[in-house]
């Protein structure tokens, strides 16, 4: 059980600078998530929390010992790796025990600790066949029991479900949320699935080029996203932005460009009058979109084409046209209707979002 | 094309439809043989003809200076297994054998994992590492030669001269040049054992070895445990390759050693018999004598470079 601290932390190769100044205190017995797109520097970043890469900068404490320079067998703790890393001469059970023969614990000792993790994973029946005779999802288990068995301060998951396909994924996800609520272990999991990162983390951390975002609690990225990026890059499908011009009429503030003109939420009002008569961002998710009914208000409410209908059964996502701009709805199951036909959409006014066109923060 | 794809095995045949099944499967037959002919003709003509050919010699008095050729029987061969000459030319070429591979193997992992690490000028070391692989051996060999058997009367010679003296003196009279020829092998294969067995290493998933940096205690435990079983079929062809040409060499013993057969592998006093002496039946008979040699050699590595696969569960 362990807290881990990272503080200043940076890592430069030759040319590239793949994490910058990444400051972070993941609690002890949090499961943290780093997300974000490829080369974004978080599996960077874990790697330096193993000890696979080298710090350039900065420092990673876990518990209270500052790890820089101890090697990663010293570290305290378990990684599952996105291949799974197996050995494959070796049996189940020799590979979940590899980790503690290397470590001369007693044979016993090891015995123990490799049944009890087998059975915590429902893979008593595999130990004695080699990795080759597994599936995927079986080959996953088993990466996560040699994890396991360790009993380390720390678990360090990179991508561990991104070759599983999607029914097997969805399940294992579950299986490692009830895990970590057992075994009350810090664990750092990095993927760039955001659904992923959404369902396991107690805290989510969005990292781009090098940089963190945001750190925060799943909905919380949701509600209120930093910036632009956080913005569209959690919840699916994305958000919708439009660039809009902030304009003052009839004593109130509106979003206008061609083709769609709505009023500013009153919540946003004060924050946007210094970008009166400037250009901005609009930021509507696809499910704060509804058909306008007659009680809409008005000033909430445009015009839309509709381009593309996605029936998925629990909801349909339309594509629709906005004067120049694009825009994806996601409406109730019953809504019917046609390509090119045209309709009324309406917003919900607490949850548009305001980013600043060139810092594109949140205002 | 057209007609070809029409009677691609598996494919649903869009021929006439008028036309029985019974036709087009055996118009499927016929076009799998046309299609096998090439590769047959091939394998019989380049390989089964001249073994059995070579086998048929063997049984056979055939020499250049028999007035006539007839069938002996295994006679070729009891004379060979009866001869001393014999068992220690098979000694030596298993000594021969031994010696080299271990070496070769032990100096081809040593740089392969050396070459692996990623630094500064690799792309230089790696081709300084395969030059003696990549060079055309007629001419390294030659120098291998001038440098331990000197043409010239110099007091690098003289020195050279004692140092053969003594070796000879210590190990046996042919000691010196068996080292000097084993060097040669080991010198020219070490190379190419270093960049095969790199490919293999590069060819093995990192994270492999990124878990073993994070469970095991030292490089060696490393080594051991993970390094070198995953190698471990890699390291089998490299024996297979290395075995097939200890066995087989002739060209490095024989430039090596000025065509003296004072270095008596099998393979040599084959060529000695055969070519020199015009005494092909027996010649082919000690050739031959390798077969059994090497298909007990790929049936034990092949094992091991290409495991059994059991079915998945």
């Amino acid at each position: 059980m362990a807290q881990v601290m990272m503080k200043d932390l940076n890592k430069k190769y030759d040319e590239v600078h793949a994490v910058k100044d990444v400051n972070l205190h993941i609690r002890d017995k949090e499961f943290i998530v780093l997300v974000g797109p490829s080369g974004c520097g978080k599996s960077t970043t874990l790697r330096m929390v193993a000890g696979l890469e080298e710090i350039t900068a900065g420092e990673i404490t876990i518990g209270d010992r500052v790890v820089n320079d101890l090697p990663p067998k010293d570290r305290d703790i378990a990684m599952v790796f996105q291949n799974y890393a197996l050995y494959p001469h070796m049996t189940v059970y020799d590979n979940m025990a590899f980790g503690l023969k290397m470590r001369k614990f007693p044979k016993v000792e090891i015995q123990k600790r490799v049944q009890d993790a087998a059975e915590i994973l429902g893979i008593q029946e595999l130990l004695k066949r080699k990795p080759r005779q597994l599936s995927g999802g079986q080959r996953q288990r088993v990466a996560v029991g040699r994890a396991i068995v360790r009993h380390p301060q720390v678990f360090l998951f990179d991508e561990p479900l991104s070759n599983l396909d999607a029914k097997l994924r969805v399940q294992m996800r579950v299986e490692l949320k009830r895990l970590h609520e057992r075994l009350e272990t810090t664990a750092i999991y990095v993927t760039h699935d955001q659904v992923e990162a959404m369902t396991l983390g107690d805290r989510v951390v969005v990292m781009k080029d090098g940089w963190i975002q945001q750190v925060g609690e799943p909905l919380e990225l949701y509600g209120k996203p930093a910036n632009k990026f956080v913005a569209g890059f959690i919840g699916s499908p994305a958000m919708n932005f439009v660039d809009v011009k902030v304009a003052d009429a009839n004593g109130a503030l509106w979003a206008e460009t061609q083709g769609l003109r709505v009023k500013v939420p009153p919540i946003h009002t004060s924050r946007l009058v210094p970008y009166k008569g400037q250009q901005v961002t609009l930021g509507v998710r696809p499910e704060d979109l509804q058909l306008a009914s007659g009680s809409d208000p008005s000033e909430y409410v445009f015009d839309a084409v509709v381009d593309v209908v996605e029936p998925l059964g629990s909801e349909i996502l339309l594509d629709l046209r906005a004067g120049n701009s694009t825009i994806v709805a996601r409406v109730e199951p019953t809504v019917r209707l046609k390509v090119h036909e045209k309709t009324r959409l309406a917003l919900t006014p607490d949850r548009a979002h305001f980013f600043d066109l060139k810092t594109e923060l949140a205002i | 094309m057209g007609g070809l794809t029409q009677v691609r095995p598996g494919s649903v045949p869009h021929g006439p439809a008028q036309a029985p099944a019974g036709s087009v499967r055996r118009r499927e037959i016929l076009v799998a043989y046309a299609l096998l002919t090439p590769a047959v003709l091939l394998v019989l003509g380049v390989l089964a003809y001249p073994v059995a050919w070579e086998v048929w010699i063997s049984l056979t008095s055939f020499a250049s200076r028999a007035e006539s050729r007839s069938f002996v029987g295994v006679a070729n061969y009891r004379t060979m297994l009866a001869d001393a000459f014999f068992w220690r030319a098979l000694a030596t070429t298993v000594v021969y054998f031994v010696v080299t591979t271990l070496a070769k193997l032990a100096v081809g992992v040593a740089l392969a994992l050396l070459l692996a690490r990623p630094c500064r000028g690799r792309a230089l070391v790696f081709l300084a590492v395969f030059l003696p692989w990549a060079y055309p051996g007629g001419v390294t060999v030659v120098a291998w030669y001038w440098m331990l058997n000197p043409p010239l009367i110099t007091s690098y010679s003289v020195a050279v001269g004692h140092w053969k003296h003594a070796v000879d003196g210590v190990a046996g009279a042919g000691a010196y040049t068996f080292a000097s020829v084993a060097l040669f092998n080991i010198w020219r294969g070490a190379s190419f054992t270093a960049v095969f067995l790199l490919a293999g290493l590069n060819a093995i998933p990192r994270e492999l070895f990124d878990y073993a940096r994070l469970e095991t205690r030292s490089a060696a435990q490393r080594f051991r445990h993970v390094t070198l079983p995953l190698l471990r079929p890699f390291l089998a062809l490299a024996v297979f390759l290395s075995f097939t040409t200890a066995f087989a060499d002739l060209a490095n013993v024989w430039m090596l050693t000025g065509g003296r057969v004072i270095f008596p592998v099998v393979g040599t006093y084959a060529y000695w018999l055969g070519i020199r002496s015009g005494e092909f039946a027996e010649a082919a008979a000690w050739s031959l004598s390798l077969v059994p040699l090497l298909l007990l050699a790929l049936a034990v590595l092949f094992r091991w470079f290409d495991p059994p696969r059991e079915a998945p569960a």
